[in-house]
């Protein structure tokens, strides 16, 4: 079944169909690049343009911006903010507000980490927007993961709608009852245990029921599992990945060792 | 008892269900908190709950891998503290094995161990990673810090410390009430909750 998930986007363009592990490396060997890697305006700009690129020819441009920007825009004003007015390598200053002076040192300082979180962010967007998550674990597991690991990455995503519903019935019932979730302080802290505890006890218990639902279904049997949907790979992306992996190893070494 | 017998009897089937249920938890509490407009995140009690009944090892796989999963279906930056949620579940169990969530002041002392334990590991992620700022108002105690003169390392420090305290506090409070509260025979299937409940 592989049904809306997350900020995943269903599609089929090529980024869909690369394998998932080429994407992951992608975005692994981008977020290395972009904080270990020697030049820092340069190895944030150029990981982060091209994932830009890798978005737009999906059509997942318009999207992964819009992401970006709910996510950065209240860092990058703290970021300008903090560093612009307060930090302590200011000398040089450039703008008078009011009482606060504008630093030149500590504007480009929180230029170049918006930069790199913005090229971090697209990087990380290649593979979540593109990738279903329940297909990055099978990979996973054909990569040689234990499927007892795989099955703590898969399980949670089918977990979450119905916990997620239940805090809702919890709440109705409690409130139903009289407790009271709005008012000062103190109050709203009291009903904390009354909604936290009810979810937590019925989810603990139902673990002894999973547990042998799973033992029933031979999870613990040693052979090895077939899977419902083969995933795509290729001789040209087993070599990208392992490309990218040395890229990203060796332009860490050139800053680290070298430099 | 070797690594590798220990290792197993801590991954059992039943504690990977679990770990998997406490991921979910991690992930959905944040809606009470939001619905009760309270200043603490809540995000890690999970975690708490797996380190207390099943050890260090699986409390620490527990909160790496909720911010794994929480990168990959709507945050990616959550991915980038999945260090420190490991971390928290690490300290968690080990507090319990020194026998320091027997009573609700121990509790209270092991959420204070916590906060330090993850502020090693959260101070460099945000400092380097983020330049000490997270978008929240908490930016304004690092702004001010810095206007008294503080250097950046330690004006994240202080506010590491001072955001994280209440709410580690209260994750160890109710992950303690939680486990005593379960039933006997439930936290008698775990080897490791007898150091919280016994």
């Amino acid at each position: 079944m592989v049904s809306h998930f997350g900020i995943f986007l269903p599609g089929c363009s090529r980024l869909h169909r690369l394998h998932p592990l080429t994407k992951l490396t992608f975005t692994l060997a981008a977020v290395i690049i972009v904080f270990g890697g020697p030049g820092k305006w340069f190895s944030a700009l150029v990981p982060g343009l091209i994932a830009l690129a890798i978005l737009a020819s999906a059509g997942l441009a318009r999207i992964g911006l819009r992401i970006t920007l709910r996510i950065l825009v209240p860092l990058a004003l703290m970021l300008l903010f903090v560093h612009g007015l307060f930090s302590p390598v200011n000398q040089n200053f450039i703008l008078q507000l009011a009482i606060f002076k504008v630093g030149r040192e500590g504007v480009l300082y929180a230029v170049l980490v918006i930069l790199r979180l913005t090229a971090a962010l697209f990087s990380s967007l290649v593979l979540v927007l593109s990738t279903h998550p329940a297909h990055l674990v099978q990979a996973l597991e054909e990569a040689g993961l234990s499927p007892r690991f795989a099955y703590l990455f898969g399980s949670p995503l089918l977990l979450i709608p119905q916990l997620s519903g239940r805090i809702q019935s919890i709440r109705a019932a409690q409130q139903a009852r009289g407790l009271e979730i709005q008012g000062n302080l103190l109050r709203r802290v009291k009903a904390l245990f009354p909604l936290v505890a009810p979810l937590a006890f019925s989810a603990l218990v139902d673990v002894e029921e999973r547990a042998l639902a799973l033992e029933v279904r031979g999870f613990s049997a040693p052979h090895t599992k077939t899977y419902l949907n083969a995933l795509q790979d290729s001789s040209w992306q087993r070599l990208l990945r392992w490309g990218m992996l040395a890229l990203a190893v060796g332009l860490l070494a050139k800053r680290f060792v070298w430099a | 008892m070797s690594l590798k017998a220990q290792l197993k009897k801590d991954f059992s089937t039943l504690t990977l269900a679990l770990m998997a249920v406490a991921i979910v938890l991690n992930i959905v509490l944040g809606q009470v908190v939001s619905l009760l407009k309270l200043p603490i995140f809540l995000d890690s009690i999970g975690t708490v709950l797996v380190a207390l009944l099943a050890g260090p090892w699986a409390g620490a796989l527990t909160g790496l891998l909720t911010n794994l999963i929480w990168g990959l279906i709507s945050d990616p930056v959550a991915a980038a503290f999945a260090p420190v949620a490991l971390v928290i579940g690490l300290v968690a169990g080990l507090c319990a094995k020194a026998r320091l969530f027997r009573q609700w002041w121990q509790a209270i002392i092991s959420g204070a161990i916590i906060t330090v334990a993850l502020s090693i590991i959260a101070i460099p992620v945000r400092v380097y990673m983020f330049g000490g700022v997270t978008g929240s108002g908490a930016d304004f105690l690092v702004a001010y810090l810095l206007a008294t003169g503080r250097d950046l390392f330690s004006a994240v420090l202080i506010t590491v410390i001072t955001n994280n305290l209440i709410d580690k506090v209260a994750t160890a409070l109710l992950a303690w009430a939680i486990v005593k509260g379960l039933p006997k025979r439930f936290t008698a299937r775990f080897s490791r909750a007898s150091a919280v409940t016994g």
